[in-house]
Order: C-alpha cells, then structure tokens, then sequence
C-alpha cells in the first residue's frame, strides 16, 4: 500500500506546483495588461473634436432588422465599451444579432482646451449633430435614444429640448435625475455645499482629473472596490471565465478619463445641489429643459442594488414627462453590472430587446 | 473516482498535507469573508457619515491650497522658458485647439447642408422617375 502511494507524491506535488505557476502567470497577466476589448466591428461615421460616432456593422439582413435605429450614450467620465466589453458579455452585440441597426456616441477625453464645455455644448453641439448625420447614414427621420448614467442626463435634456427632432424611443439606465434626497448615497453628501468646493478643483486642474472622479466612485463601497475585487479574482484563478471576465472589467474601469470642468461645476452645482433638472429650472443655452416637452416611448431601468444613482434619483422622471407609453423596469444588479455583469444577458438586456423591438418597426 | 479523492491517504504524507491545506483554506475563506462584510458595513457607514464628507473635503481643500502657489511658479517658469525658446506656450496650443473644433463645427454645418441637398436631388429624382413611367408605358405599347 505504501508502495502504490508513493510514486504518487512527486506527481501530485509536481501538479500542485505546476497549477501555482500558472495561477502566477494568469494574476500577472490580468494585472499587467489590457484585455482584449471592444470588438463589435463597427465604422467611424462622424467625429466632432474629442467625438466618435460609431456604427455597428449590421449581421442581420436589412429586411429583417428594425426600422428604427438605435444610438447608444455613455457617460462622459468613462469609456464607452463598457456597452461592447468582449465577445459574449457585450451588450452592442447582443443588440446587433437582434436586428437593430445600432451607433454609438463615444464622447472621447477631454484635453485642457474642453475644460469650457458644458452640458449645453454637449447636448446642443455634440448630440444634436451626432443624431442628424445618424439619420443621414441611416435614412430613417425616428431613432431610438438610450442613455446610460451622466448620459442618460444629457438624453433626457435633448430629448425635453427638441422633442420633434425624431425621438422615437428614449431608454434612460440608471439615470441620476432628481436630487431631491440629500441623504440618498454617498454622491449627495460629499458634493454638500457645506465642506465641497468643486470650483476650487477645477481653478486647480481644468478638468475633474479622472483619478478623482474613480476615486469617488469606489470610495463609496471601499472594502469590494479595493480588496473584494481582487479576492474574486484570487479565489477563481484556476477559472478561465471568471478570469477573462474580470480582466476585461479591470481593463475598462482602470480606463480613466477626466470630465470637462464646466461640464462637472452644472453637475454639481445645478443638479446635484440645486436640483434644476427635475425642477425644470435648467437653462441650456437660454432654453429651459421642461421635462413635460418629453413625448417619446419612455423605458427607465433602474437598478436594486445601485449605490452610485440610488434609485430614488430616478424613479420620479415618470411622473414629470408627458409620455403616455412609459414603464418602470426594476433589475437585479448594481451601477455597471446591470448592464455589464454575469447576470445583464438573463435579468437587463432581454427585456430592453422585447420592449424595444415592440417600438421600433 | 471523486470519493477517493476526498478522502485522503493516510499514508500518503503529500495527500494527508493537501486535504488538511484544503480544510484550512476553507475555513479561512469563510473568516475572511465573514470579516470583510461587516468592514465593509462599517466602511459604507463610514463614508456616508457627514464626519468623513468634512474630513475629505478638507483634506481636498488643504492639498490644493498648499499645491496651488507651486503650481503657479511651475506654470510661469514653463512659459518664460518655452517663450525664450520661441516654442508655443500652453495656452497657445489650446487656443489653436479650440480654434480647430470651431472649423471642425464649420465643416459639420456643411456636411448637414450637403446631405440636405443630396436628400433632395434623390427625392427629385424618384418624383421624375414616377412621373416618367405612365409615359414610358405609353410608349411601349
């Protein structure tokens, strides 16, 4: 007995310490490099200063795909491919294989010279633009808008602005509209007046840095962003899935680009402390954003678990525009992993598909 | 095949290290884990407190206020040394940068304009070519 178990040692130390090299290898390589990401083919159709107007090379024959085009708005402090992470996990190609001709606004990073811009200049330079040349390559007068985060903001004010520019369908994720609750999340409290000085960040910097704005956002849950992250990945190393889907994840979110620095005092200042927006006390270039202007198809999704929009700040759109066909769609997940995470293609990207696709035809 | 590999060897000395490594591992992933959420209860509190926005904001306040008179010496020895080396100074390159979104802007309005035309010589174009056809079909027969 001895005997049969003893040529099994070296063998079974020789595996274990084969499995710790490579466990070493793939923690080195997902620390140390980027990840293969957004790979959706798509083509440059636009560009405006730092803007990128993407569109996706459609896999579906044009008469089976929707009438209706839909573009896609990120935030403006993060990159875009969040929406298109990698193969299997990217929502743009989900969209695709459904039969919508689908463009992406990619906002791209701000340098010293855009330290000026302002929501204003967004919604009415860069939107307004990027939507009439997406009506020209797509030969359709109605699209459909989705707005995710910072750019579910800037949607919402295009679409109270120029509600008979061909909005058909406005899809708004995660939306922080309404900053009526002070206490709600830890956003609110930091930019308080009281102790906050926004003006003074960007005298000092031009633009919200984007080491500060990353800072903010994973301050607000420390002990997952700084150690419950890399447990995962240290816990799974010896699951190619898992370790492929963090490396992607890591590789968006250590991406960091800054926001321009008048674009975050009116953040700041005119919604999250004097909440203009949901008030309809916003002036866009001398026009007040009235919310009630708004008529399109309205789809809000909200997620449970988010603590960077809590859903409070999003819910009460609902009641402030004048769509008649609106719905309210809770989804399990946080900020970024209802659109992005494991679970986005079960419990998000489905019922964004079967409500959209109803509406765009 | 999986219950022999559960139970360890007791006279294999690297199978009896394994298991006991194993049995070790899991239940300090459990402690760790059980550790780690109520810090992160307590962190969450923490940075939701009014006490850590003060503490932040001040610390932010301090830290450009100290760095700002720096900074400001930085900026004006670059733009005297860049002047005396008859280079561009930053504001000049942002000055052309703007200046280049402005052209930029120019040349979107005339692609607009230019789609527009294009849109109506096609939607001339189809109205002939309706208008046409009865007559062709005349023609013909």
């Amino acid at each position: 007995m001895l005997s049969s178990s003893l040529p099994a040692i070296p063998a079974a130390l020789e595996s274990e310490l084969r499995q710790i090299e490579e466990n070493t290898r793939t923690l080195l390589r997902v620390s140390t490099s980027h990840a293969r990401v957004a790979q959706t083919p798509k083509q440059v159709i636009w560009t405006l200063n730092k803007a990128r107007l993407y569109h996706y090379i459609p896999v579906v024959p044009a008469e089976q795909r929707h009438k209706v085009p839909l573009l896609l708005v990120f935030a403006l402090m993060n990159r875009p491919y969040i929406l298109d992470l990698r193969p299997g996990n990217s929502f743009v190609e989900y969209m695709v294989k459904q039969g919508y001709d689908v463009y992406l606004l990619d906002w791209g990073a701000p340098g010293p010279e855009d330290k000026g811009l302002k929501f204003d200049d967004y919604v009415l330079d860069y939107l307004t633009r990027a939507i009439r040349k997406l009506k020209a390559v797509s030969g359709s007068d109605e699209l459909s808008v989705l707005g995710w985060c910072i750019g579910a903001i800037l949607t919402t004010i295009y679409a109270a602005l120029r509600p008979d520019d061909g909005l058909k369908n406005l899809l708004l994720l995660t939306a922080p509209l309404d900053f009526t609750d002070k206490t709600a999340g830890g956003f609110v409290r930091w930019v308080n007046d009281q102790y906050f000085d926004p003006d003074k960040i960007i005298e000092a910097f031009g633009n919200m840095p984007g080491e500060l704005i990353d800072y903010g956002a994973k301050a607000l849950k420390p002990v997952e962003n700084y150690i419950g992250s890399y447990l995962t990945l240290w816990d799974n190393l010896d699951n190619p899935r898992i370790v492929e889907s963090w490396h992607a994840m890591n590789t968006w979110v250590t991406d960091l680009i800054p926001m321009a620095g008048a674009t975050y005092k009116q953040l700041i200042g005119e919604l999250y402390r004097e909440n203009r927006l949901i008030e309809g006390r916003m002036i866009i270039r001398g026009e007040r954003v009235d919310l009630r202007r708004i008529r399109a198809n309205l789809l809000n999704v909200i997620a449970l678990a988010d603590h960077i929009s809590p859903p409070c700040q999003s819910e009460s759109i609902m009641t402030n525009v004048s769509s008649t066909d609106q719905l309210l769609l809770k989804v399990k997940g946080g900020h970024i992993g209802m659109m992005a995470g494991s679970g986005a293609l079960k419990y998000t990207w489905p019922h964004i598909d079967s409500w959209l696709a109803a509406r765009s035809d | 095949m999986s219950e022999q590999q559960e139970t360890p060897n007791p006279l294999d000395p690297f199978d009896t290290w394994t298991a006991m490594r194993d049995a070790g591992l899991k239940s300090w992933t459990a402690m760790r884990d059980a550790n780690l959420e109520a810090l992160s209860k307590m962190l969450i509190d923490l940075v939701n407190s009014e006490a850590y926005s003060q503490a932040t904001s001040q610390w932010l306040d301090t830290y450009l206020t100290l760095s700002q008179p720096f900074q400001r010496v930085i900026e004006t020895t670059m733009t005297q040394a860049l002047t005396r080396l008859n280079m561009p100074v930053r504001t000049e390159v942002i000055s052309l940068a703007e200046r280049l979104t402005n052209v930029e802007m120019r040349l979107d309005d005339l692609d607009a304009k230019l789609d527009d035309i294009q849109r109506a010589i096609k939607a001339l174009a189809a109205s002939n070519r309706a208008a046409d056809t009865p007559a062709e079909a005349k023609e013909i027969h």
